[in-house]
């Protein structure tokens, strides 16, 4: 198999994990969509040094994960190639904010060692939540969300049709680099000299089949606007389920659990 | 109830792909549509449903082919498509199954119904929950035209159904286009199929009719056929 082949592989592993069965799969979009934005500004509004009361927060991600059967470490191999970029982010602020905020016996913890950590939190947490989202929730149910969210039409299905074109993109590569090895056996990769041509061929290659996929939709009553309506079932507590985890976010945001658990044992 | 008054079509200016094709079809008729590779089938039934925009008029149903009626004639209009790896877009068989019939406003529970029953009569229910990207040619092009058929539409138009069947599958197909009282156009270089299943036959060459007639006519006629790169149906060749 090749690369193009794996990362095509990959992609629709996404389709497959959205289709499978479980109560996080069953609410419905809209619910779910709106969740994970208010938890990721939650999150986010975490002031820089508050750690303490931040690490609570991993708690949601991980009850959704294993609710919904997806194991947490799923979403770190798919996301490993974004993952350093999160962490990288927050990379420098030691350098900047040297303030000693306290002691760990002789090692002075500065402010810019603690709001690295955080930074690093937030963007954790912030992609284990979409990707608990996306993985749960198949493209076309998230772009029905966004357009009852009033996100403009021709964004979502910008939004849906790229999606699937980097899908069909990639299955063309792989196609065409199999094509080529197997007249080129004793190379190692393409050969530069067939670059220009192996990139022009791809591009029109995925366009035909673009329009191809287009034109199919457009044969069955595709008019622009993505009127998906489930095919599976929907919960009918998803709006009840969203309102009490937000409700458990908001609770974990303004009264520090952690302070609250350590003071009744003190 | 099909009716195409001097059809004309070039991708590219120098070469004519359709050129001035006139015929009726009635309601009800099998029309085989037959030719050699690049003779003009698949252009000529995408122009049917206006994938293409040619010269000349098209009317299906007295309803006048044009970017208005669009979506009246597809409604009308199934169409299985050559490549069936483009004709499959959503993740599942049942996915894509539904898709059309809610399109043109059936409620899912209906759209539901009808597809599992499709894909009874077809015998594929085992790829009801499949992946389309993990099953093979084979099965795709079975769902693609369950897929079709769960539509509803009037007129049936098949591009090669029969070419990554095995004879079990095809033999399926065939029962089931013979129970189904359609109209029908297949375009296929399977003249025994079109033998199975259809009554008319067009003979395209080069962008042009250059025969239309009964099916026991044009596919016993040797030299007709040889004419056109095709040759005698397997069945009536006889071994010697
Ligand atoms: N997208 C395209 N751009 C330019 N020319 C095309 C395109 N598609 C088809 N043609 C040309 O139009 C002519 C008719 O093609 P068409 O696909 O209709 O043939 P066909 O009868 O379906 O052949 P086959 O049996 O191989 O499927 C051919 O000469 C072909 O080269
Ligand atoms: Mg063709």
């Amino acid at each position: 198999m090749n690369k193009a082949m794996e990362a095509s592989r990959e992609l629709k592993a996404m389709d497959e994990l959205a289709t499978l069965k479980s109560p996080i799969h069953s609410f419905c979009p809209l619910s779910k969509l709106l969740t994970t934005i208010f938890y990721i500004v939650v999150v986010m509004s975490f002031h820089k040094y508050d750690i303490v009361g931040l690490v609570v927060l991993i708690l949601f991600p991980l009850i959704v994960y294993s609710i919904s059967t997806i194991s947490v470490s799923t979403c770190f191999k798919k996301l490993r190639l974004v993952l350093p970029l999160v962490i990288l982010v927050g990379l420098f602020n030691p350098f900047f904010d040297k303030d000693v905020l306290f002691h760990i016996g002789t090692f002075a913890v500065t402010g810019g060692m603690v709001s690295m950590v955080t930074l690093m939190m937030k963007g954790v947490f912030s992609l284990m939540a979409s990707f608990i989202l996306i993985a749960t929730t198949p493209i076309e149910e998230i772009c029905s969300a966004m357009r009852k969210l009033f996100v403009p039409r021709i964004l979502v299905v910008l939004i849906l049709l790229t999606y699937r074109y980097i899908g069909i993109m990639l299955d063309e590569v792989a196609i065409m680099y199999d094509s080529y090895m197997l007249r080129a056996p004793r190379q190692n990769g393409i050969h530069v000299s067939a670059w220009g041509s192996f990139l022009g061929q791809l591009i029109l290659r995925s366009m035909d089949k673009a329009t191809s996929l287009y034109e199919s939709m457009n044969l069955r009553g595709f008019k622009g606007e993505y009127d998906y309506r489930f095919t599976r079932e929907k919960n009918r507590f998803s709006k009840l389920y969203a309102a009490i985890f937000c409700l458990l976010i908001l609770v974990c945001r303004f009264y520090n659990i952690p302070s609250l658990i350590g003071s009744l044992f003190t | 109830m099909i009716e195409l008054q001097n059809v004309s079509y070039s991708y590219s200016d120098d070469k004519k792909s359709l050129n001035s094709v006139s015929f009726k079809i009635n309601r009800g008729e099998r029309v085989g549509l037959i030719g050699a590779n690049g003779a003009g089938k698949s252009t000529l039934l995408k122009s049917l449903v206006g994938l293409i925009t040619t010269e000349g008029s098209i009317k299906v149903d007295d309803i006048t082919l044009s970017n208005k009626t669009l979506s009246e004639v597809r409604k009308k209009i199934g169409y299985v498509i050559q490549d069936s790896d483009n004709q499959m877009f959503m993740p599942t068989v049942i996915d894509d199954m539904v898709f059309g019939p809610i399109n043109y406003g059936m409620s899912k529970p209906d759209a539901l119904e009808k597809a599992t029953k499709m894909l009874e009569t077809l015998g594929i229910s085992h790829l009801k929950d499949r992946y389309n990207h993990k099953i093979s040619a084979g099965e795709k092009k079975m769902a693609s035209i369950a897929t079709i058929l769960t539509m509803e539409p009037d007129v049936l138009m098949m591009d090669e159904p029969s070419a990554a069947l095995d004879p079990h599958n095809r033999r399926v197909l065939i029962n089931m286009l013979n129970k189904i009282p359609l109209t029908k156009i297949i375009a296929s270089h399977d003249l025994d199929f079109i033998l199975d299943t259809c009554d008319r036959v067009l003979l395209i060459r080069d962008g042009q009719i250059v025969a239309d007639g009964k099916v026991d006519d044009i596919l016993t006629d040797k030299i007709l056929l040889e004419a056109n790169s095709l040759e005698l149906p397997f069945c009536l060749q006889g071994r010697n």
